[in-house]
C-alpha cells in the first residue's frame, strides 16, 4: 500500500472538521482533524504530518501561536492558514512568518489543492539536523 | 734773636701762627702742631686747612681773604681738629705787621679755644627759639579762644570773681543782643540794670548763689529791657568754674536769643485761643503737638476719635504710632514731612481702635516754626471720615467689579441718549468694537464696524428704538478690519435720564466664541453620529461576515467534495449523500445567523414588548463570538433562572449589552493574562427591577471621573469616541432604568443597568404570544 501524505486539519468549527478531511481524502491525501491546537500537539500525528491546514482564530492557542510553538520545537511543518475573517492585513503577516498560503473561507477546492501542492513542494525533512 | 723769639713763641701755651702778606702760612708754633698732630712742614702753606672742619672751611677762607684784603686785624671762627680727631671751636685772630712805610710785611695770628662758649651760645639760642615757639603757640591759642569768644553766635560773658566789682568780659554777640558798646557792659551792674525789673531781684539772688559757690550751674530764661525800650529774651546757661582749691573763680554765661521764638509762641497763644474758640463752636477735635518737647496734647474729643477714653493718650510719638493702622503710617510720615516744608497739614489715614476696628480720620492743621525756621509745634483738627471713605471704597470696588465682570463676560455696556444720539460706552464696549477709547461714539461710527449684511437689521432696530419702541434685543455681526467676524448679542432697556429725555441703557456681549463653538459642535455631532454608525456597522459587519463565512465555508467544501465523489469511478454515492446532507445543514446554520441579524436590526423605531434579558444576552454573545475569540475572552454567563421579562425595545437593549460587552473587551485588551474572566450576570433586584451587570477584569476607571463616564465624548480610549456609554444611558433611562459603574474589589470595573420588569399581566401576555 502506498503511503499517502498526511494532512492535518486544526479548526474549532465543526463543519470544517467534518467536510475538509473528506475533500482531502478525495484529493488523495490521508487526513486527520483536530478541534484545537492543544489537541494536535498532544496527538501522535505531529511527526507524520506533511502539511497543516490551520484555522487562524481559535479559543485557547491560536493558529499563529501553534506556528510559533512548532518553530520553537523545530517541527517545521508547512502551514496553510484558513480564516473566516476577511482581513487583508492578516495574510501578508502570516506569509511573512513562513506560512505557505492563507485562504479566506469560503475557499474553492482548487485553491486548496494548489496551496497543498505548493506546501508539499517546499516540504523539508520534518526534523532538522542536530535537533 | 730770631731763634730766640722762635723759642719763646714755641714755648707759649697758646696756638700761634704767622703768615706771609699773601696769606700763605709760614709758621705755626709747636703748641699748634702738637694740638692738631700735624708737623710744621705739613701745616705750612695751605696744609693747615686739613685741620679745619670741612664745612667751616669755605667761610673761614672767605673771611681770611677779606682780612688780607683789608690789611686790618680781624677775627674768624672755625672748628679745628685736635690730634685725637675731636673738633672744637676756635677763634682765629690775625694782626698785620707793617714796615715803616706802613705796608703789611707779615700777619701774626692766634687761635683761642671758644668751644665752651660756643656750646653755651647754641644752648641759649635753642632755648630762646623754644620759648619763642611756645609764646607764639600760646598767643595763637589765645587768639583762637578770643576769636571764638568774639565771633560766637551766642552771647558769652566771662566774670572773673577775683576782680573787684565783678567786671564782665563779653563778646560781640552779647553786646549786639543787648544793644550796647563794650565799655557800657564792663560791669555786672549794667547787666543787672538791663534785666527786666520784674525778674531782677530773683535773677540777682540766683546769680549770687552761683558766685558764692552754692551752686555750679544755672539756667535762666532772662528777659532784658534794652535802653531803647525793646524786649529781648534769652535762654542763659551760667556755669561756675572753680580754682584748684575748689573756690569760685570764673562764671561763664552763654546767652541764646529766643526772642523770635518767644514772639511766635505769643502769636500762637493768640491763635490758640482762636482755635479753641473755633473748636468749641465746630466741635472739631484738636491736637497740639509740641514737637521739640515731644508732647502731643489731645483734647478728649481727639482721644475719642482714636477709641480712647479721656486722658487715654500719653502724648508720646510712639504711642501715637501704635494707634495708627500700620500700612498707613508711611502716609502720615509723608504728610509730616510735607508739613515741615510747607506748614500745611492735610492727611487721611486709618487708626485701629482698641476693639480692633478700623476708622478713617482726616487731619487738617498748621505747623509752626521758630525764629530759625525749625518746626516746633503742630496744631490741628481731626474728624472721623469713615462713612465717606467706606462709600468711596464701595464705589471704587463696584466699579472695579463691573469692569472685571465686563471683561470676563466679554460684555460692554452703553447708554444711548436718543434725542442727541449721544452714546456712552464702557471700556469693554470699545474693546469689543476695537475702537480707540478716545473717539466719541455715534451710530455712524458703529455702522463702520457692522457687517454689511446686517446693516439693514441694525438700522431697523435703531429706527424702531428711536420711535419709542421700548426695550430691544437682537444679534448682529461685526466685520473687523482684519476681515474677521464677531457675533454680538445686544440687549437694551428703554428708560428716561435725569432730565426726562429718553435713554437706552444696555449691554453688548461678544458671543463669537459661543456661536462658533455651537456651529462646530453641531458639525461635530453630525459627523460623530455618522462615524459611529459607520464604526458600529463596520464592527458588526466583520462579526456577521465571520458567522456567515463559517457555514458558507462548510457548504462550499461539502459541495466540492460531493461533486468529486459523484465524478469518481465508481461514484461514491453514499459519501456524496452524506456531504449533500451536511451542505443542507450548513445552509440552515447560515440562515440562522441571518435570522438573528434580522432580530437585531430588522425593526425600526423603539418598540415596547416583553424582553427576556437572558435570551437577549445570549443572542448578543452569539453574534459577538468571533469578536470574543479574537480577544481570547470567554465570557462566563451567570443568568438568573427566574428572571421576569422587562418591557422595552429589544434591539435597543441589546445595543446597550453589546456596548457594555465591547467596552469590557477594550478595557481587558490592555491587561495581559486577566486572572478573572468576563462575567455577564442577570439578577432579580429588589423593588421589581431586573439587573444586568457586565464585570470585566480590565483597567477600571478613575473614581474621580466616575460621573463623567456617561458624558458624551468622554473617553479614556485612544480610538474611542466616548458616545457609547452616553447613548447607552439614554436608552436605559428611556426604559425608566438607570446605568451605573462601580470599581471591582479586584481589578476592573462592573457596569450595570437595572430596569423595572414588566407587570404580571404583560408577562403572561408575552408568554401567551411566544
Amino acid at each position: 500500500m502506498v503511503m499517502r501524505p498526511l494532512i492535518s486539519v486544526v479548526d474549532d468549527d465543526e463543519s470544517v472538521r467534518e467536510s475538509l478531511p473528506d475533500l482531502l481524502r478525495e484529493f488523495g491525501f490521508a487526513a486527520e482533524a483536530f478541534s484545537s491546537a492543544e489537541e494536535f500537539l498532544a496527538s501522535d500525528c505531529l511527526g507524520r504530518t506533511r502539511c497543516l491546514v490551520l484555522d487562524v482564530t481559535m479559543p485557547g492557542m491560536s493558529g499563529p501561536d501553534l506556528q510559533r510553538e512548532l518553530t520553537r520545537r523545530r517541527q517545521e511543518i508547512p502551514i496553510v492558514f484558513i480564516t473566516a475573517h476577511r482581513d487583508e492585513g492578516v495574510r501578508p503577516r502570516l506569509l511573512e512568518r513562513g506560512a505557505v498560503e492563507c485562504l479566506f473561507k469560503p475557499f474553492s477546492d482548487t485553491a486548496l489543492l494548489e496551496a497543498l501542492n505548493a506546501a508539499l513542494r517546499v516540504s523539508r525533512p520534518t526534523i532538522l539536523p542536530g535537533a | 734773636m730770631q731763634n730766640e723769639i722762635r723759642l719763646i713763641v714755641d714755648a707759649l701755651p697758646g696756638l700761634v701762627w704767622s703768615a706771609l702778606p699773601d696769606g700763605q702760612i709760614d709758621f705755626l708754633n709747636q703748641r699748634w702742631c702738637e694740638y692738631t698732630g700735624l708737623s710744621l712742614e705739613e701745616a705750612c702753606g695751605v696744609g693747615w686747612q686739613a685741620a679745619i672742619r670741612p664745612e667751616d672751611l669755605p667761610t673761614l677762607l672767605e673771611r681770611w681773604r677779606a682780612i688780607l684784603a683789608s690789611g686790618e686785624s680781624g677775627e674768624m671762627e672755625a672748628r679745628l681738629r685736635r690730634f685725637d680727631g675731636e673738633y672744637r671751636w676756635f677763634l682765629f685772630r690775625a694782626n698785620p705787621l707793617r714796615d715803616e712805610a706802613g705796608r703789611v710785611v707779615k700777619w701774626c695770628g692766634t687761635n683761642t679755644d671758644i668751644d665752651d662758649r660756643k656750646r653755651a651760645e647754641a644752648q641759649r639760642d635753642r632755648t630762646i627759639e623754644e620759648l619763642q615757639a611756645q609764646q607764639s603757640m600760646l598767643s595763637e591759642s589765645e587768639q583762637r579762644f578770643r576769636a571764638i569768644f568774639d565771633e560766637a553766635g551766642a552771647g558769652i560773658t566771662l566774670v572773673d570773681l577775683r576782680q573787684p566789682g565783678t567786671p564782665i568780659q563779653n563778646n560781640r554777640a552779647l553786646r549786639t543782643m543787648l544793644g550796647l558798646g563794650q565799655e557800657e557792659l564792663g560791669f555786672f551792674e549794667t547787666y543787672d540794670e538791663l534785666t527786666a525789673e520784674d525778674d531782677r531781684e530773683d535773677d540777682a539772688a540766683a546769680f549770687r548763689e552761683l558766685c558764692e559757690g552754692k551752686r555750679d550751674g544755672l539756667r535762666q530764661e532772662k528777659h532784658f529791657i534794652l535802653r531803647d525800650g525793646s524786649s529781648v529774651w534769652a535762654n542763659v546757661i551760667f556755669t561756675l568754674l572753680r580754682d584748684s582749691a575748689g573756690l569760685p573763680r570764673f562764671i561763664i554765661a552763654i546767652h541764646e536769643d529766643i526772642t523770635e521764638r518767644k514772639r511766635a509762641v505769643e502769636r500762637l497763644q493768640d491763635k490758640q485761643e482762636l482755635l479753641e474758640l473755633a473748636q468749641k463752636s465746630a466741635r472739631a477735635m484738636a491736637f497740639d503737638w509740641h514737637i521739640r518737647r515731644e508732647v502731643n496734647v489731645w483734647s478728649p474729643e481727639q482721644e475719642a476719635l482714636y477709641g480712647l477714653p479721656p486722658g487715654g493718650f500719653d502724648g508720646t510719638f510712639q504711642s501715637w504710632k501704635k494707634l495708627v493702622y500700620a500700612p498707613d503710617w508711611p502716609v502720615l510720615l509723608k504728610a509730616i514731612k510735607h508739613a515741615h516744608e510747607t506748614g500745611e497739614v492735610a492727611v487721611e489715614f486709618r487708626v485701629v481702635w482698641p476693639d480692633g476696628s478700623l476708622h478713617w480720620l482726616a487731619t487738617n492743621g498748621q505747623m509752626f516754626f521758630d525764629g530759625q525756621g525749625k518746626p516746633f509745634r503742630m496744631v490741628g483738627f481731626t474728624s472721623d471720615v469713615t462713612p465717606r471713605k467706606l462709600a468711596e471704597e464701595d464705589r471704587r470696588r463696584s466699579e472695579a467689579f463691573l469692569a472685571e465682570a465686563q471683561h470676563l463676560s466679554s460684555t460692554g455696556s452703553f447708554s444711548w441718549r436718543v434725542e442727541t444720539d449721544k452714546i456712552t460706552w464702557s471700556a469693554q464696549a470699545y474693546h469689543i468694537f476695537e475702537l480707540d477709547p478716545t473717539l466719541p461714539v455715534t451710530p455712524e461710527l458703529m455702522r463702520t464696524r457692522v457687517h454689511p449684511e446686517d446693516i439693514p437689521l441694525f438700522d431697523e432696530v435703531l429706527d424702531r428704538a428711536r420711535a419709542g419702541g421700548g426695550d430691544f434685543e437682537f444679534e448682529h455681526r461685526l466685520l473687523m478690519p482684519d476681515r474677521s467676524i464677531k457675533y454680538l448679542h445686544v440687549l437694551a432697556h428703554g428708560t428716561r435720564g435725569q432730565d426726562g429725555e429718553p435713554e437706552y441703557i444696555g449691554a453688548v456681549q461678544d458671543v463669537t466664541e459661543r456661536r462658533l463653538s455651537e456651529e462646530a459642535l453641531g458639525n461635530l455631532r453630525s459627523e460623530l453620529a455618522r462615524v459611529s454608525r459607520v464604526a458600529t456597522l463596520g464592527a458588526l459587519t466583520a462579526s456577521i461576515a465571520h458567522e456567515v463565512n463559517q457555514p458558507l465555508s462548510g457548504i462550499v467544501t461539502n459541495a466540492g467534495t460531493c461533486l468529486r465523489m459523484l465524478a469518481a469511478d465508481p461514484p461514491n454515492v453514499d459519501g456524496a449523500r452524506e456531504t449533500a446532507r451536511r451542505t443542507i445543514r450548513d445552509g440552515h446554520r447560515a440562515a440562522d445567523v441571518i435570522t438573528r441579524l434580522r432580530a437585531l436590526f430588522g425593526k425600526k423605531g423603539a418598540t415596547s414588548e416583553p424582553v427576556d434579558l437572558n435570551e437577549a444576552t445570549r443572542e448578543v454573545i452569539a453574534l459577538s463570538v468571533s469578536e470574543l475569540r479574537r480577544n481570547r475572552v470567554i465570557p462566563r454567563l451567570e443568568l438568573a433562572d427566574d428572571l421576569p421579562p422587562v418591557t422595552g425595545d429589544r434591539v435597543q437593549l441589546q445595543q446597550v449589552i453589546l456596548n457594555l460587552l465591547l467596552n469590557a473587551l477594550d478595557a481587558m485588551r490592555v491587561v495581559e493574562d486577566s486572572p478573572t474572566p468576563l462575567v455577564i450576570r442577570t439578577a432579580r433586584d429588589a423593588d421589581d427591577r431586573v439587573r444586568l451587570s457586565v464585570q470585566d477584569a480590565g483597567v477600571g476607571f478613575d473614581p474621580q471621573a466616575a460621573d463623567r463616564l456617561f458624558e458624551a465624548f468622554y473617553t479614556t480610549k485612544n480610538d474611542g469616541m466616548g458616545i457609547g456609554l452616553s447613548v447607552s444611558r439614554s436608552i436605559i433611562e428611556s426604559h425608566h432604568g438607570r446605568l451605573w459603574a462601580t470599581l471591582n474589589d479586584g481589578p476592573g470595573a462592573t457596569f450595570s443597568f437595572s430596569i423595572p420588569h414588566a407587570s404580571e399581566a404583560v408577562a403572561e401576555r408575552a408568554g401567551g404570544d411566544s
